[in-house]
């Protein structure tokens, strides 16, 4: 039986500088990404009429009439210019995963993709909490209750983006954990099960036809567009919270 | 080109930095490319709707405005007609008095003229009685006395008789 390993994204390779920054699989995946939904709002908003003719345009505008509507549900309507970001943040998430359905390296299973997400809307929420009682009062709402609470404060602050960053990730590698040791103990079943078929027929890995299309359901479709769900609606009621005045 | 993997989980700074810039751009191109361009048709839309809205809201009013003014129409045009009826009947009413009124005193005058026609043919007939029967008398008397009487001192007593009749 082959040894299973499971590892982070390929190396593509490194750009001299810094003391190196590697290009791996995520960014060049991030980007394919990106691509895939630039061209998608190029498609779906080519032509937009007044009185809406094309399926294209409906879909267009149900997308941001979602949005929107999620936005200033749970945001409210002052949060209305947020609706893109939230937009993106659902798109990419989804798309990122969903592109583990064509054998590509999903880049959400990169902790990084998920951190570097984290840590900005981290920055939001600070940034509106600032906004909405000014710095002494930020500062001061680590006090609250009273003195005694401040390191609790502070790790509960902290935790928020590392609990939104390390949820995201790990279901997202989770599922290619399973997917991949599911289907190398398949392959393993497989062998002992068929190997005694003569020549090419006992090399074919039976069993991995069909058990795993069943898991990519879940871990695929379901679970990336759950997470990428659940993130986004995370994000909106962080930052809406951040900026009630309690 | 190497082979090397990262870790399952490794921390790099720089893919961080990278992964921000990504969603921050990529928000960009949503902005641009999908809510602004939707939300501009969904504007014009909204636009439209409520210019249509207006319109119909104007022609309602210029109905409203119409069927008022028609009504008045109406009810002035049957008033009129109640007026012109009125004058006509008062007219009419009037016209058939005076019918009425000539056709009587037309009628009494006949009458009249008759009573006077009578009495004047009444009188006539007296008269031509009053002779006749003074004829006779005197034709009477002759053929009675046998003789000559003066016949107008007959006529007078004859005349004095009947008027003692």
């Amino acid at each position: 039986m082959d040894s299973i390993s499971i590892t982070g994204a390929k190396i593509f390779f490194e750009i001299p500088i810094f003391g190196g920054i590697p290009i791996t699989e995520t960014q060049v995946n991030s980007w394919i990404v990106m691509a895939f939904i630039t061209i998608l709002c190029l498609v779906l908003t080519h032509d937009l009429k007044v009185r809406p003719t094309s399926k294209r345009q409906i879909i267009a505008e149900w997308i941001v009439e979602k949005v929107t509507g999620l936005v200033r549900g749970n945001m409210g309507g002052a949060f209305i210019s947020y609706a893109p970001f939230i937009c993106a943040i659902l798109g990419l998430s989804a798309f990122s995963s969903l592109s583990a359905l064509l054998g590509m390296y999903p880049p959400t299973a990169d902790l990084n993709t998920i951190a570097g997400w984290a840590i900005l809307i981290f920055g939001m929420i600070t940034y509106t909490k600032i906004k909405t009682s000014g710095f002494l009062g930020y500062l001061k709402g680590y006090t609250e209750p009273f003195a005694l609470f401040t390191p609790f404060n502070i790790l509960s602050e902290l935790g928020t983006p590392v609990s939104m960053a390390f949820r995201h990730f790990g279901n997202v590698v989770s599922g290619v954990v399973i997917s991949t040791l599911v289907y190398a103990a398949l392959a393993g079943a497989s062998t002992l099960l068929f190997g005694w078929l003569p020549g090419l027929l006992g090399k074919i890995p039976f069993l991995q036809v069909g058990i795993p299309a069943v898991l990519s359901i879940y871990f695929d479709l379901f679970s990336s567009c759950m997470q990428a769900f659940i993130f986004s609606m995370l994000t909106m009621l962080y930052i809406a919270n951040a900026a009630s005045k309690d | 080109m190497s082979n090397e993997y990262l870790e399952l989980i490794s921390l790099n700074v720089w893919h961080w930095v990278a992964t921000i810039g990504n969603l921050l751009i990529l928000t960009w191109i949503l902005r641009k490319l999908l809510f602004d361009r939707v939300k501009k048709v969904l504007a014009e839309r909204q636009g439209q709707v409520d210019g249509l809205y207006q319109e119909a809201e104007e022609a309602k009013d210029a109905a409203l405005k119409d069927k008022t003014e028609y009504e008045a129409k109406l009810s002035q045009a049957d008033a009129e007609a109640d007026t012109i009826l009125k004058k006509a009947s008062a007219r009419a009413e009037r016209r058939s008095d005076e019918i009425i009124e000539n056709a009587n005193r037309k009628a009494e005058e006949t009458l009249k003229k008759a009573e006077a026609d009578i009495a004047q043919e009444k009188k006539k007939a007296m008269n031509d009685l009053k002779n006749e029967i003074s004829e006779i008398s005197v034709q009477i008397a002759e053929t009675i006395v046998q003789r000559e009487i003066n016949e107008d001192d007959h006529r007078e007593l004859i005349d004095s008789f009947i008027e003692n009749l």
